[in-house]
């Protein structure tokens, strides 16, 4: 693997060069609210590579919240139709991601393109699309990336990678696109000392991680374990149920969730628009057909449901890696108290009887 | 395996393994409308592209995804036979996107993407009995398999229907019906709810046919469909008679959005019906741990 050592400047220089031909997208924080958004940048001195992890995943770039798909015109009393596919296509820099977003994209990645069906809305998102990953300096709350091998640096599904040390970024290049832009340039290779000057960043970082995350390592995959084999009580799922105001929240800033709902729409000229939304399986009426009839009924059924999405070995083979990357939003936004890390210690507690 | 129809040269296919039927709908034209039963209409479609008509095959027991402009798209099952018969499908309204079908007249244009599902079995059966079950519209996902084999009659054992319905005038496909009544290859035993005046068939419900057909056990598949309270009742008096639960196979319905296994919306257990059914055997379905 190349690397480089790049100052602050180059870095600058890097973003406004690469906003003439694509679209930057890259962590900032708000001003009033202290928000960090992963947004589009216009100016790249606003771009904030210190920023804490985004509220939102950065999925919305690839999967946003509501997207046109299909665009078409009924004309019914000629009995006519003129339909176009229609969907925002540009060239995309996603500069600054964190690995926890990074192993986000790689699981969609390999659920959208890598099945029976390639999905071709994503795929027109994904094709022109560079991806450059910012390794983590130290954990921000409710992170628990060591518990499910996604952070705090990325080691693969980059094509740039930066490390912040002493003096300026460390960038790895990790495919022929990264290769490419490097080329292209007359980055400063690296010394073998500022590799292992990396490695004790990194190394920094985990020994900074919360004792429940570092303690919750080996449970998650304890906790795999029972939730494929099924071997978990009906009542840890009501308590769990109990505590779920069906609000999605945990789905839409969940960096793998992937469910989505298509609905036309009228528009006020005659025409329609085909929009593809995202869904979350903790809604009653995801599964309900026409006709009312809901095979899916009470909600610790339905809870249980996404959490078998997240962390079941079957689910993981879809994605190559579990369905969670550890980046806790799920845990920022739930209005019960069953984000992830906290299903995982329901279910430890029963395993241990109530012991830890 | 993606689901393409062949001609790999008219669009994205090439670039991405995807015909383009399988994401951008094609229009088609209602030919022709009949009226069934109440609530359930067939409409006769053809493809105004007749390269794509040409292309498009399906298998029994697959699903379209339809959409009636305006309004939606909705999974719909498809019983035409594979091989010389007319593209059709038949659908009850019951919500937003099946009442604005209802509202359509000859002419008037749909669009069509598909086929998906893994479709019935054939050839694995090839030297069986065949057992249909069905009750009300269970009927319309089964027709496909059933003029299917009766096209093939030589290559399959007894060939029985089982079929049921609330009265006589919710029998689905009665003109077939009565083409099959006089086909000597052929057991129909037909049944409703209630009595009725001038119905001289039987009375009662399906599953008390099973006993009247003297339905073979051994060397048999039984396909059912219909409502899960007579699901459950023929599953029940199958299993009784010592049928294997691989031969018991029955078609799911859900909710659908994609029809490409992306949505996620009819996700059963660990499979979903979209690419991994709608077909499942009695012994998948039980796995699933979800209702019928």
């Amino acid at each position: 693997m190349s690397m480089y050592i790049l100052s602050s400047d180059e870095i600058s220089q890097l973003v406004t060069e690469l906003q003439a031909s694509y679209a930057v997208y890259g962590p900032q924080v708000e001003p009033q609210t202290r928000q960090v958004f992963f947004d589009l940048i216009n100016d790249a001195t606003a771009l904030d590579l210190e920023a804490p992890i985004p509220s939102m995943p950065v999925k919305e770039i690839l999967f946003p919240q509501m997207e046109r798909i299909l665009k078409y015109k009924y004309d019914a009393e000629t009995q006519s139709v003129e339909m176009a596919r229609q969907y925002f296509e540009q060239p995309k820099v996603l500069f600054g991601l964190r690995p926890c977003d990074l192993a986000g994209i790689q699981a969609l990645d390999r659920f959208f393109l890598g099945q029976e069906f390639v999905d071709d809305v994503y795929l027109t998102h994904r094709r022109q699309c560079l991806l450059i990953s910012n390794t983590c300096l130290h954990p921000f709350p409710q992170c628990f990336c060591v518990c499910t091998h996604s952070g705090p640096d990325a080691d693969e599904g980059f094509d740039l990678d930066l490390t912040k040390l002493a003096d300026g970024y460390l960038v790895k290049v990790g495919s022929e696109k990264g290769r490419a832009l490097a080329d292209a340039h007359n980055w400063t290779p690296a010394k073998p000392q500022q590799l292992s000057e990396q490695k004790a960043v990194v190394d920094k970082c985990i020994d900074l991680f919360p004792d429940m995350a570092t303690d919750n390592k080996a449970w998650v995959s304890r906790v795999m374990n029972r939730i494929t084999t099924g071997f978990i009580k009906s009542e840890t799922w009501e308590y769990i149920g109990d505590q779920c105001l069906e609000c999605g929240a945990c789905s839409f800033v969940c960096p793998t969730c992937s469910c989505f709902n298509i609905e036309d729409a009228q528009t006020e000229c005659g025409e329609c628009e085909r929009l593809r939304t995202r869904d979350s399986c903790s809604f009653e009426g995801y599964a309900r057909m026409a006709g009312d009839h809901n095979p899916r009924q009470p909600v610790e059924d339905r809870r249980n449901k996404r959490f078998f999405c997240k962390l079941s070995y079957s689910q993981s083979k879809k994605y190559l890696r579990p369905g969670c990357v550890g980046c806790g939003r799920c845990q920022w936004v739930c209005p019960g108290d069953i984000g992830l890390p906290n299903v995982v210690q329901y279910i430890r507690r029963e395993i241990t009887g109530g012991e830890a | 395996m993606s689901n393409c129809h062949g001609n790999h040269e008219h669009g994205n296919c090439k670039t991405t393994g995807l015909c383009p039927i399988v994401t951008f709908p094609e229009v088609v034209n209602i030919d022709e409308i009949r009226d069934e039963i109440p609530e359930v209409k067939t409409f006769y479609l053809s493809f105004p592209n007749k390269d794509v008509e040409r292309e498009f095959r399906i298998r029994s027991g697959q699903f379209i995804m339809c959409t009636v402009f305006g309004a939606g798209e909705f999974a719909v099952s498809l019983p035409p036979s594979p091989e010389n018969d007319r593209f059709h499908i038949s659908v009850r309204a019951v919500g937003k996107v099946t009442h604005a079908l209802h509202a359509l007249k000859p002419g008037d244009k749909l669009g069509v993407r598909g086929p998906f599902g893994n479709g019935f079995p054939f050839d694995e059966i090839k030297g069986k009995n065949i057992i249909y079950v069905a009750g009300g519209i269970g009927l319309i996902p089964l027709r496909s398999s059933i003029v299917h084999a009766l096209q093939h009659r030589e290559d399959f054992g007894r060939i029985i229907l089982l079929y049921g319905a609330r009265s006589s005038k919710d029998l689905m496909y009665q003109p077939d019906i009565k083409v099959w009544q006089e086909n000597a290859g052929f057991e129909t035993f037909i049944t409703i709810d209630r009595a009725e005046e001038g119905w001289h068939g039987e009375t009662g419900y399906v599953n008390q046919l099973i006993e009247k057909a003297k339905v073979p056990v051994d060397n048999s598949v039984a396909f059912v469909c219909g409502p899960p309270v007579m699901f459950n009742s023929v599953i029940g008096e199958f299993l009784k008679r010592g049928m294997s639960e691989d031969a018991i196979i029955s078609t799911l319905e859900r909710q659908m959005k994609c029809g490409i296994g992306k949505c996620q919306h009819c996700a059963v257990g660990r499979t979903l019906v979209c690419t991994d059914g709608p077909v499942y055997t009695y012994r998948q379905i039980k796995t699933l741990g979800e209702q019928i």
